[in-house]
């Protein structure tokens, strides 16, 4: 496929000289009531089309079908040619529409009968189309633009249309000779323009209409170059309905169309509503629509190319009444868009307003025996109709490998809802073109920029997380994963946050997941630590977002239950050394692994749970008497306050051993060391370091 | 592609190979040993390929035959070259092939796009000294040039025919294998049938656009508003475990099974993207827009078969800007919470898609066509039916009244205007007595305005300008006549 092949530029030339106000002398009958009314009433003469109406219909249906098909990238450049040149539109892609070109016809009118015809000729819109056909169009200048170095590649080929009543064959040949004269004269200005490109190629149709009932003065010729720029030929018509026919064929050959008649339409009779009778109708289209009969019926495209003898050829399917409105995803190979060859034809409407009302309408092929084999689909969108080509034949990938059957096959507890609830909320709407954030990013990269913030923490599974499990969170995940957050926004994030604390206050249970473990699962705070954990691990992947999202965290910071460290510190009183080594070692992998190791430090911590159990007689979460909590965020110094305070339930056991550690520590001096902890961690050994000052390190180093 | 492979199977296939020292070996145990070495590649790494295996010499056989029809194939042609004589033999029959009648042409161009893989268990010299490598090149150039022919380099020994089939394997048969990403979301996966290279213009960017192997999701459309969309190709997205060694496991099988059974349960029970993706593009009935390249874009759904078995597919749309009219430039594409109002609606009631053209095609906007009588004849009809129910279908008639007008203006067509007047003025005359007095103001007023407009002055001929109503006593104006 070329953009820019002959077909990317129509030139349209038509003859506006007085002799095309002839007329046509096909007689039409306007006056059809009469023979059913009161006798003695005189019908009106019909009327009769001039050469130039008929040119001008033709033509602007030649236009339609056209826009139909390719509502961009073919253009069309309008030019009537009397004593002087009217140009009616330009190669922009804006003025490409039947409207304006109807406006502007009518501006021009009928040709005046009175014009001198000595002053009046078609070769001066000739040399306009050859002008015309110079002129670079934006999607040339677009596509030279951006190949910058290989911008030769962009070419410039062109099509001129001309319309007009001529004199003679030699008349025609001078026609000719003057396009191709204007053609190298314009070619050598073009060169040194940036504005005009030379034509390198040039295909010229001119077309003779003469009136019905006379003789043609001039013949038909076939194609034929008349130099390696110019190819031309000649079609004399008779006006009227075979220069209507003449048109739509060569918009089938100029832009390769093929027809299509979807017959079997079932429609209610005008007259009498309740029966119905059945109606066809012919479509035209890119001929890649018929791509598969012409592969699998070779004998087919050879009738297509007859097409010239004024035989039609047309593919016949048939309509199957849709059953369901249910969205489904076709396979369908290709969509084209489509115009019905009569247009206004009740049963041509009927067709294209059910369809414009958001009906698909599958077609079937019309074989005598077999299965029925729908190929293809019509359907509308967003006001416009497209012929589907649906896959017919069979598939390779028949019979595919289910995805249970993969990688992640076997695990059932995927959020499947949730990242449900996630597509929704990263669906794509279409942006203005001028719609450019500050960052200059397009639309789409804006897209990828929120999945990007949207994934930060997003487990996959059910079982690996506990903060998107609980409703309560929902309204800070909700927001943190925001671009911007206002202050409104911190400060529901806050309340979230208080809530938590109040959950956890009032001990309400968590929906921590107990899959792979034997027992009840984990104890409630150490439910509530691995919860905050992971609300840290989302928060904290925003933090870098704006300061904003940084208080969030610090909110969180504040407000949650104290860190591990300490709660293994409180514990490390009354328990083995060995079992200390191993929680110890299973607290810093966590810090270090983050929250893919969520769940194993919770298998961990609950075998340390079970061996507790069997050395002492457990109380469980007991709600006699939780510390009232307080609620204003707390600072980070506060967190030197005792253990228990800072928790929410607390077993008797701690209690006890809590008040015999106080009570043992009022009878006995606090060890230096721990009285300058940071954080209960005293560096060992200072006073060697003030004592040797750097040597220890170079001891150390034996570098000497 | 489906694959068909074609073994030689004619006597000079067991010619003997000289190795020195070792046992000997025919050319025939050679191609084996390829095709051996191509069948486990397949089965380990392309194992969604459909294969059959035909033996030939001057009569053909068919081993192993496809279960079905396909309208795309690759054909390996495994041979020594060694072209036979006589009827029937390669060279004969190329030198014959435009003599052929139609009923027994020449296989060759396939009625189908192929590509025609000839593996020559020879070397090059061998096939040189005589025209057998000619000939073998014209049955590339037969089939458009699309193929290749390999031959072996060295001595003939199972070291050099593995390097052989090795090439072609490289070059039709290597697994595609990708990073699917949403945001930090990412899954290994291989693509089946691999993407192909493609070519949109041949003149303005005649360099084929190839997938990348970063396919980037860039966002979710409903299924509904992508609306079957025309595709380039559909392609499987299979999850693929990637061990430590770099070594694909997962979707292939190996010889050591016990191991491998292992692994890929490990494979099965560790969640995967294209798991959770798959599931709720399902549920959901959505599609995921995935960025294949600069400016190429594709989509991902769930794609079940009849047999309640559902993969992840991928299909890719035309490369290029917009490859969707209803879904406009992919690049203004955007999320749609930025949106300064929800596009969809508060209660998903709305949707953004699909985009409206600028301007409406001919069969929406009620064009005026009168190539044929009817035509014509239907809109002058529509005009006195209206007449008759004056004042009632005022409105309607002047609408009429103007459509054609405009019609007549733009075609020049002035006598019909005249026509059309004459036609009213004589329909006023008709009246009948009981007819509302407004009936005949109308008819005269719009036969007399159509007479000015066929004058062609531009005072009454503006096509722009409409023909209103005439205000009267009767309708209700206060009798003032504003025009």
């Amino acid at each position: 496929m070329r953009i820019f092949s002959v077909s990317h530029k129509t030139a349209f030339v038509v003859d506006h000289c007085p002799y095309m106000a002839e007329s046509s002398r096909q007689l039409i009958e306007c006056d059809m009531l009469t023979k059913s009314r009161s006798q003695g009433v005189i019908p009106l003469a019909p009327v009769s089309k001039s050469l130039w109406t008929c040119a001008i219909e033709c033509s602007m249906e030649y236009c339609r079908i056209l826009y139909d098909v390719y509502p961009t990238k073919k253009l069309v450049n309008y030019i009537v040619s009397d004593s002087e040149v009217h140009i009616l539109n330009s190669w922009k892609q804006e003025n490409q529409n039947t409207q304006e070109l109807m406006t502007a016809l009518a501006a021009v009118g009928p040709p005046n009968p009175r014009q001198d015809p000595e002053c009046c000729s078609v070769l001066h819109g000739l040399v306009a189309a050859v002008e015309s056909l110079c002129k670079i169009t934006e999607y040339q200048h677009e596509s030279r633009t951006t190949l910058m170095d290989t911008a030769d590649r962009v070419a410039n080929r062109g099509r001129i249309i001309c319309l007009t009543n001529a004199k003679s064959d030699t008349h025609v040949r001078m026609l000719e000779d003057c396009v191709l004269e204007t053609i190298q004269e314009q070619n050598k200005r073009a060169a040194g323009s940036d504005r005009l490109m030379p034509i390198q190629q040039c295909e010229l149709v001119l077309v003779h209409i003469y009136p019905q009932g006379e003789e043609t003065l001039v013949s038909d010729r076939q194609k034929k170059e008349l130099s390696s720029v110019l190819s031309s030929e000649v079609h004399s018509v008779r006006a009227g309905r075979y220069l209507a026919g003449k048109l739509n064929v060569l918009v089938q050959q100029h832009f390769d169309l093929a027809s299509t008649t979807i017959t079997n339409i079932p429609m209610k009779e005008e007259q009498h509503a309740n029966t119905s009778a059945n109606y066809d109708v012919e479509l035209l289209h890119h001929r890649d629509a018929h791509i598969e009969f012409i592969k699998t019926q070779p004998s087919f495209h050879c009738m297509n190319t007859s097409r010239d003898s004024g035989l039609k050829e047309t593919v016949t399917l048939k309509w199957c009444t849709p059953r369901t409105n249910s969205v489904e995803l076709h396979y369908c190979t290709g969509a084209y868009r489509i115009s019905p060859v009569d247009v206004n034809s009740r049963p041509s409407s009927c067709l294209t307003n059910f369809l414009l009302n958001g009906r698909s309408v599958l077609l079937e092929q019309p074989r005598k025996s077999g299965s029925k084999v729908i190929s293809h689909m019509l359907s509308s969108h967003g006001g416009e109709i497209f012929l589907h080509v649906l896959n017919s034949t069979r598939s390779t990938l028949e019979d595919p490998p289910s995805i249970s059957e993969g990688c992640g096959g076997r695990v059932t507890d995927y959020r499947i809802t949730d990242f449900g609830e996630f597509m929704r909320e990263n669906r794509l709407t279409p942006f203005p073109e001028s719609m450019v954030d500050a960052a200059c990013r397009t639309p789409v990269e804006r897209a990828k920029f929120q999945l990007e913030r949207h994934t930060r923490y997003w487990p996959m599974i059910i079982s690996q997380t506990t903060i998107f499990n609980m409703q309560a969170v929902v309204p800070l995940a909700n927001l943190i994963v925001k671009d911007t957050l206002t202050d409104e926004d911190v400060l529901t994030c806050q309340k979230t946050v208080y809530n938590l604390v109040d959950m956890e206050r009032k001990s309400d249970p968590l929906p921590i997941s107990t899959a792979g473990s034997r027992g009840k699962g984990p104890k409630r705070d150490e439910q509530y630590r691995i919860m905050w954990n992971e609300l840290e691990t989302l928060v904290k992947a925003h933090v870098g977002t704006s300061e904003r999202h940084q208080r969030v965290l610090d909110c969180i910071s504040a407000c949650r239950s104290k860190p591990p460290e300490e709660e293994e510190r409180k514990k490390r009183g009354r328990k083995r050394e060995d079992k200390e080594d191993k929680t110890e070692k299973n607290g810093k992998d966590t810090e270090e692994k983050g929250w893919t190791t969520d769940s194993e430090r919770l298998k961990g911590v609950m075998e340390r749970e079970k061996d507790e159990q069997s050395e002492c007689e457990i109380i469980k979460d007991s709600p006699d008497s939780p510390e009232p909590l307080n609620k204003k965020p707390r600072l980070a110094t506060e967190e030197q306050q005792p253990p228990e305070k800072s928790k929410g339930p607390v077993s008797l056991l701690t209690l006890w051993t809590n008040r015999i550690t106080q009570a043992n520590s009022r009878k006995h001096q606090e060890f230096a060391g721990r009285l300058s902890s940071v954080n209960s961690k005293a560096e060992l050994y200072q006073h060697l370091k003030e004592e040797n000052g750097m040597d220890v390190h170079e001891n150390g180093k034996a570098t000497r | 592609m489906p694959t068909v492979v074609l073994l030689d199977s004619s006597l000079s296939m067991t010619r003997p190979v000289s190795v020195e020292g070792s046992e000997e070996f025919q050319r025939k145990n050679l191609a084996v040993h390829g095709m051996t070495m191509l069948f486990e590649h397949m089965a380990t790494n392309y194992r969604l390929e459909f294969t059959s295996l035909v033996a030939f010499s001057s009569l053909w056989e068919l081993l192993v035959p496809f279960s079905r029809d396909y309208n795309t194939l690759q054909v390996v042609l495994v041979t020594d070259g060694a072209l036979g004589i006589g009827r029937g033999s390669l060279r004969h029959s190329l030198q014959t092939v435009k003599q052929r009648v139609d009923d027994k042409k020449f296989p060759l161009p396939f009625p189908f796009p192929s590509k025609l893989y000839v593996m020559c268990i020879a070397n090059a010299e061998e096939l040189q000294a005589t025209d057998s490598m000619d000939n073998l090149e014209q049955l590339i150039n037969l089939n458009g040039g699309e193929g290749q022919i390999y031959t072996m380099e060295g001595p003939l020994c199972l070291k050099s025919v593995q390097s052989m089939f090795g090439k072609l394997i490289d070059q039709a048969y290597s697994p595609f294998h990708a990073v699917l990403r949403c945001g930090n979301l990412t899954s290994d996966v291989q693509v089946f049938p691999r993407p192909e290279p493609v070519t949109i213009d041949e003149e303005v960017d005649p360099i084929p656009k190839t997938v990348q192997t970063d396919l980037e999701i860039v966002g979710f459309i409903e299924i509904g508003d992508i609306s079957s969309p025309p595709v380039l190709s559909r392609h499987l997205v299979l999850p693929i475990a990637v061990s430590k060694e770099g070594d694909e496991i997962g979707t292939g099988a190996t010889d050591d099974t016990e191991e491998e059974t292992s692994t890929n349960q490990m494979a099965g029970k560790s969640p995967n993207f294209c798991v959770l993706l798959h599931g709720s593009l399902k549920v959901e009935g959505m599609v995921a827009l995935v960025q294949l390249g600069p400016d190429w874009f594709g989509m991902l759904y769930s794609q079940a078969d009849s047999k309640k078995k559902s993969n992840l597919m991928m299909s890719l749309f035309d490369p290029g800007s917009e490859p969707l009219p209803w879904l406009g430039r992919m690049s203004q594409l955007g999320p749609a919470s930025d949106a300064a109002e929800n596009p969809y609606g508060e209660d998903d009631s709305k949707s953004p898609f699909p985009i409206q053209p600028k301007h409406k095609r001919s069969y929406a906007q009620n064009v005026t066509v009168w190539i044929k009588a009817s035509g014509l004849q239907t809109d002058v009809q529509k005009i006195l039916r209206n007449a008759k129910k004056l004042p009632e279908k005022t409105q309607t008639f002047y609408k009429e009244l103007n459509r054609l007008r405009k019609a007549a203006l733009a075609f020049g067509f002035w006598e019909l205007l005249k026509s059309v007047a004459e036609l009213l003025e004589r329909e006023c005359t008709l009246l009948p007595d009981s007819a509302h007095p407004d009936a005949a103001f109308q008819l005269s007023h719009a036969a007399q305005q159509l007479k000015l407009a066929s004058s062609g002055d531009s005072k009454y001929a503006a096509f722009e300008q409409n023909i209103t109503p005439m205000l009267t006593d009767f309708s209700g104006g206060g009798g003032a006549d504003r025009i």
